[in-house]
């Protein structure tokens, strides 16, 4: 076991290699590039799902812009004082640093994790641009209860965009990088193009006298619909600020910060979140409550903006599923030792596609999203507190690289029994991380400095 | 033509499609034009946008003038 933990390791030291040291100062980027990421990372497919949702759960227009408006700027804020200045500071990814400071082992671990997860986001990518092709080839798409794939048409549609998307991730990421950064800006056209053009059809006056009136009555009139729990400023609030936990409070985005000259470029995110989290989200309440509250996106981007829309979700659905498969390909990698990355893409894909054919990771992918950051969040806990506190209390730094551990028992029993007791919190799902966030931060601290007593 | 100037031509035509994407439903929103024109303008803008964005992002930066 011990030396298959090894060997597993050692292959996924090799695979992450040219990332091993702290990025030269000569590579550092400019803010605007940090601006342009983001703007293009955060207008997904998921968008056309995620502001639709907030409408069927019932938010009422105040708390919606309110809830929208504070939560990504604890996003923000997230990003600004807690990922950027580690990486700053360390001008490593999350990868390197919490293998000094959990061990290989338990970053193996890590990796699977967050694999698994991007294929399921992957999947919810691939099922809101089926409900395009749905549209076209008079598919029905399942109902907002359905778990289990409702008709063989849905299967054929998703399986075929499924492996659609794989075979052009097996084919060449550069390229299609490229052709997504060409896509972006128009995607988010396509949001604020079809919400204008739903005004219309909700009843807004030209000269705009009452759009806060339809807003309030006709789009987030604060009805819940059938079977939808219903939503307040504080789940809007919550689920705008975890939306990107793991890589903010989760410290992904490390990798992404390692280039920056100053942790200051942590405000550089909300070029990506009012954009992206807030008026794409707008957007597509719109456009769901001018279709009779139908949660249909490729519906929804048709009759908002014709044949252009549907390409676009089918376009926002390929752009961002692709990168997701990609990094998911990349994790899985470290698990198959000397395999090709045309071939665990393929599995990823493979996966990913059959995940897709279920509709209930789109139609519940607020609560997906809930969970995924919660999942990765102790880990961002875990290296907050390695960090900051542990100087701070003279607790020893980097135990498990200086010892050779493979796995660090601490951190290991810190993420999973938080995951544990946020799984039996008695509070709603999108509250349980902030509190999992403490306990995690807590909990490792006290355990490290215990064990360095001994 | 130099890639230069392609590029810089191509990037501010490509604006331009992007901005018209953008017009198409405020003039229906307006009351300008009809559903049927706003579809057909935001498709075709959507097109230009797709193709001069495109031969911008492949065509390579030469780098500044000399002198």
């Amino acid at each position: 076991m011990a030396e298959r933990v090894a060997r597993l390791t050692a292959a996924m030291d090799r695979l992450y290699e040219f990332d091993r040291e702290p990025v030269a100062l000569d590579k550092l980027q400019s803010g605007g590039k940090f601006a342009g990421l983001f703007a293009g990372e955060h207008v997904a497919a998921t968008e056309f799902v995620i502001g639709a949702f907030f409408v069927l759960h019932g938010v009422g227009a105040r708390d919606l812009l309110l809830g929208l408006l504070l939560g990504n700027l604890l996003a923000v804020l997230s990003w600004t004082f807690i990922c950027a200045p580690i990486a700053v500071r360390t001008r490593l990814t999350l990868y390197w640093y919490l293998r000094k400071i959990a061990g290989p082992g338990v970053t193996l671990i890590y990796n699977v994790a967050n694999a698994f997860l991007y294929c399921i986001l992957a999947g919810a990518m691939i099922s809101v641009s089926a409900t395009a092709v749905g549209l076209v080839a008079g598919i029905r798409v399942p109902g907002l209860g359905a778990v289990w794939p409702t008709s063989l048409g849905w299967v054929l549609v998703t399986a075929a965009l499924g492996a659609a998307f794989t075979a052009m991730a097996v084919l060449g990421f550069s390229k299609l990088s490229r052709f997504a950064e060409v896509a972006s800006p128009w995607i988010f056209v396509v949001f604020i193009a079809g919400a204008v053009a739903m005004l219309p059809r909700l009843g807004v006056s030209p000269g705009l006298e009452n759009l806060w009136a339809v807003a309030r009555v006709k789009v987030w009139n604060g009805v819940a619909a059938a079977g939808q729990e219903k939503f307040g400023l504080a789940h809007v609030l919550f689920f705008a600020w975890f939306c990107n936990l793991a890589m903010h409070v989760g410290l992904s985005d490390m990798a992404l910060f390692r280039y920056a000259k100053k942790w200051t470029y942590g405000l550089y995110s909300a070029f990506g979140m009012y954009p992206g989290h807030m008026l794409a989200w707008i957007a597509s309440g719109i456009m769901v409550a001018a279709v009779g509250r139908e949660m249909h996106p490729g519906l929804m981007a048709f009759e908002a903006a014709g044949i252009a829309g549907v390409a676009g979700v089918l376009l926002a659905g390929w752009t961002t599923a692709n990168p997701t498969l990609y990094r998911a390909g990349l994790a899985l990698q470290t698990i198959t030792p000397n395999w090709p990355r045309w071939k665990i893409t393929l599995i990823a894909g493979g996966a990913t596609t059959v995940l897709a054919c279920f509709p209930v990771f789109f139609l519940k992918l607020l609560d997906y999203v809930a969970i995924y950051g919660l999942v990765l969040m102790p880990i961002g806990a875990i290296v907050f507190a390695e960090h900051w506190i542990f100087p701070l209390l003279k607790i020893e730094q980097y135990q498990a690289e200086k010892r050779g551990w493979t796995f660090n028992g601490a951190a290991l029993g810190v993420w999973l029994g938080t995951l544990g007791i946020c799984a039996i919190l008695p509070i709603h799902l999108y509250f349980r991380w902030l509190p999992g966030w403490v306990l995690a931060l807590v909990a490792y601290t006290g355990l490290m400095a215990w064990k360095g007593e001994r | 033509m130099s890639s230069r100037l392609f590029r810089r031509i191509s990037g501010g035509l490509a604006l331009v499609s992007l901005a018209l994407c953008l017009a198409a439903p405020v003039a229906y929103f307006l009351r300008r034009i009809s559903e049927g024109s706003y579809r057909k303008a935001f498709l075709l803008a959507s097109i230009a946008w797709f193709v001069l964005a495109t031969a911008r992002a492949l065509t390579p930066d030469d780098g500044p003038p000399p002198g």
